[in-house]
């Protein structure tokens, strides 16, 4: 068969012109990719289990919705194996994809302090929830915190027990990683300005096996309250029932991990009547109401600070999306930043000029294994 | 003096723990002149197997104690035909690595069978402890030490009083001899990893209502256990018990009178003592001597 120059000519345009126009629809077709850093194997795989399920309800809602710039989310994710080289690992694989425009990072302090270096060559912003101070206070304008930092939880937990309760001989139980070490030095600090005093300061290591030298060292220091910064629900359930066996029955307030659902499961009846600063409460807000009720019709879970945290950082980096018309990173993290009175599961974020988005906390309590909102207290300075 | 007693208490109790599991260190030790590094993973695997049938199945604890050590008696034979015989003749290094990713195949298993979330299992006894004096003595832990003491005896009865024990000694003194006199070398190794996973899995479950259910509970014993091994004497029966019990007690002891962050520090303090002043453990022999 012969082929005539005018079909050769069509072929030949057809050829060169396939590419673009299957190129041009795919383009239309791709997602915005959001890469996730979160603890898939390790002794807190079950914290990035729910951290991930709060990611997804935000990600579907978004999605169903239309999604942003009119492409759709996916999320990618990586294992940083609960370790501080897992964690950066993971993000590097994370931040080698180019199609990446942002990422959610780890909730524990130290493994963020450990990524830092790399968020700063990266580039783009990183959306984290650990809550040592000094993150966002590093002079990487990258890191971006969805929960409020441990200043503000240091302030909660001594106004609360000392102006509530009416103690003012602390023990201070606190792992000694970043987060327990921050949490310790703020909370020591916020005691010390409003006249309460620490009679005892308990540094452990995590993963603890016994914490009996722990509890008789606060049951001879004569201390009239435990503050408590854990890393880990394991340790909080271990300490929890061997301070009630060694008859210690003092109030104790504690960070967020003293009132989340792992612990609480793990410790029953030894943390009752625990008072805890969470992030998360559900009868905080109807924002946080409506989260509960999207987590637990997907996971039958209740849902706490793990999960509701990284539901608001995809629910803010899409709004910053919008309103920035580009997932450009400096147009991004400026968008980010300039978000005012967005209504979050954990609150109303405002964030400043450090990358800081929630300045207050709420009080919770253990009631028999429900935890009980009791009140939000917000800073302003 | 309530004070240090309480302390001695909680240390012999965690103690008895590391003793169980620096047991199953040195019998596999002795019979194949390996560490296994899934040791830990045994208990962990038990812990959660009487999880499943206790707590999911809802099976009366001793039933779902009898299934869980039936299903390490497996396990542990499954272990020496697919990571210990097949490099048996390769040297020491391929299979100890084998160990390795053995254990790590153990962890990542059974969290992609049961998932990420640590679990609660009740204590052997229905009272969570007795006050005695000012004395708080954890009933879990009464149970841990009892049940480790009993195992002791009942070893040093299997392997002093009966043909089997004689049999699993000759096997662990020289192979080849051993061999030539008749023992079934390949079955004793394989009653060798059967009875360590047995033990590895005692101890996870006397352990796992203390320190509840999690994947990382037996990689955090097995290190102070092989701690305790080292500084017994490797391959010293009595060495490893003795060590096991010496370490619960220095780091609980060292924990409450020096550093709780340091707790962790003194185990291995104490491990690098031995090694600079007497590599051979408390019991162990020579090294020269052994090669």
């Amino acid at each position: 068969m012969e082929i005539s120059r005018r079909r050769l000519n069509w072929g030949l345009a057809a050829t060169l012109a396939a590419p673009s126009i299957w190129g041009a629809g795919r383009a239309a077709g791709e997602t915005i990719k959001i890469g996730m850093v979160l603890s898939v194997t390790g002794p807190a795989a079950d914290n990035g289990k729910y951290a991930l399920a709060g990611a997804r309800i935000a990600l579907e809602r978004v999605n169903k919705a239309g999604g942003v710039l009119g492409r759709q989310i996916e999320l990618v994710t990586e294992d940083d194996q609960t370790t501080n080289p897992g964690a950066v690992l993971a993000f590097s694989k994370l931040a080698a994809q180019p199609d990446i425009v942002a990422f959610l990072g780890p909730i524990r302090s130290t493994q963020t302090h450990a990524i830092a270096p790399d968020v700063l060559k990266t580039g783009k912003p990183v959306c984290f929830g650990g809550t040592d101070p000094k993150l966002t206070k590093l002079g990487n304008s990258w890191l971006i915190r969805f929960r409020p930092n441990d200043t503000y939880s240091g302030r909660v937990i001594a106004s609360f027990g000392v102006e509530t309760l009416g103690k003012k001989n602390w023990a201070i139980v606190h792992s000694t990683d970043a987060f327990g070490m921050g949490g310790f030095n703020a909370l020591s600090a916020s005691l010390a300005k409003i006249g309460a005093k620490v009679a005892s300061d308990q540094g452990f290591p995590n993963q603890n096996q016994d914490f009996t030298p722990v509890v008789l060292a606060i049951k001879s220091s004569g201390a009239d309250i435990v503050g408590s910064y854990f890393t880990f629900d394991n340790d909080v359930a271990l300490f929890a029932r061997q301070l009630r066996q060694l008859g210690v029955t003092l109030p104790w307030v504690g960070s967020p991990s003293a009132v989340d659902v792992g612990a609480v499961k793990l410790a029953g009846p030894a943390l009752y009547g625990v008072y805890g600063v969470a992030d998360y409460a559900v009868d905080s807000s109807p924002q946080a109401k409506d989260f509960a009720g999207g987590y637990t019709a997907m996971t039958k879970l209740q849902p706490d600070i793990y999960s509701s945290w990284t539901y608001d950082a995809i629910g803010v980096l899409c709004d910053a999306m919008k309103r920035a018309g580009s997932t450009e990173p400096d147009k991004l993290r400026a968008a980010i930043l300039a978000t005012r009175g967005y209504k979050g599961a954990e609150g109303e974020y405002n964030f400043d000029e450090f990358g800081d988005g929630l300045h207050g906390y709420n009080i919770v309590r253990n009631e028999k294994g429900s935890i009980v909102f009791d009140k939000h207290i917000e800073f302003t300075d | 003096m309530d004070f240090f007693l309480q302390l001695l208490f909680t240390g012999v109790g965690i103690g008895a723990v590391y003793a169980l599991v620096a047991l199953g260190f040195v019998l596999i030790f002795r019979a194949t002149n390996v560490v296994n590094f899934a040791q830990g993973e045994f208990s962990m695997v038990a812990a959660y197997l009487m999880v499943v049938f206790a707590v999911d199945l809802g099976l009366p604890y001793w039933v779902a104690f009898l299934i869980s050590i039936a299903g390490m008696a497996l396990l542990g034979a499954a272990f020496n035909l697919l990571v210990y015989y097949p490099l048996r003749n390769r040297g020491f290094l391929p299979v100890l690595i084998s160990t390795i990713g053995a254990s790590i195949f153990l962890g990542n298993t059974t969290l992609a069978l049961y998932g990420p979330q640590p679990q609660v299992l009740a204590g052997w006894l229905d009272t969570p402890g007795f006050q005695l004096g000012p004395i708080y003595l954890d009933s879990q832990y009464l149970v841990i030490v009892t049940v480790t003491l009993a195992l002791v005896l009942f070893q040093y009865w299997l392997f002093e009083h009966t043909l089997l024990g004689k049999k699993l000694q000759a096997t662990s003194q020289d192979k080849e001899m051993a061999a030539l006199l008749g023992v079934p070398v390949a079955l004793m190794i394989m009653f060798t990893f059967v009875y360590s996973a047995v033990l590895g899995g005692i101890a996870g479950i006397l352990v796992a209502p203390v320190l509840f259910v999690s994947i990382q509970m037996g990689s955090a014993i097995a290190l102070k256990a092989f701690a305790a091994t080292i500084i017994g004497g490797f391959g010293d029966v009595a060495g490893a018990i003795i060590g096991g019990f010496a370490i619960g007690i220095v780091e609980t002891l060292g924990a409450a009178y020096i550093s709780v962050p340091f707790k962790d520090a003194f185990a291995f303090v104490v491990l690098i003592a031995f090694l600079a002043l007497r590599p051979q453990g408390i019991f162990g022999e020579r090294v020269a001597e052994k090669a």
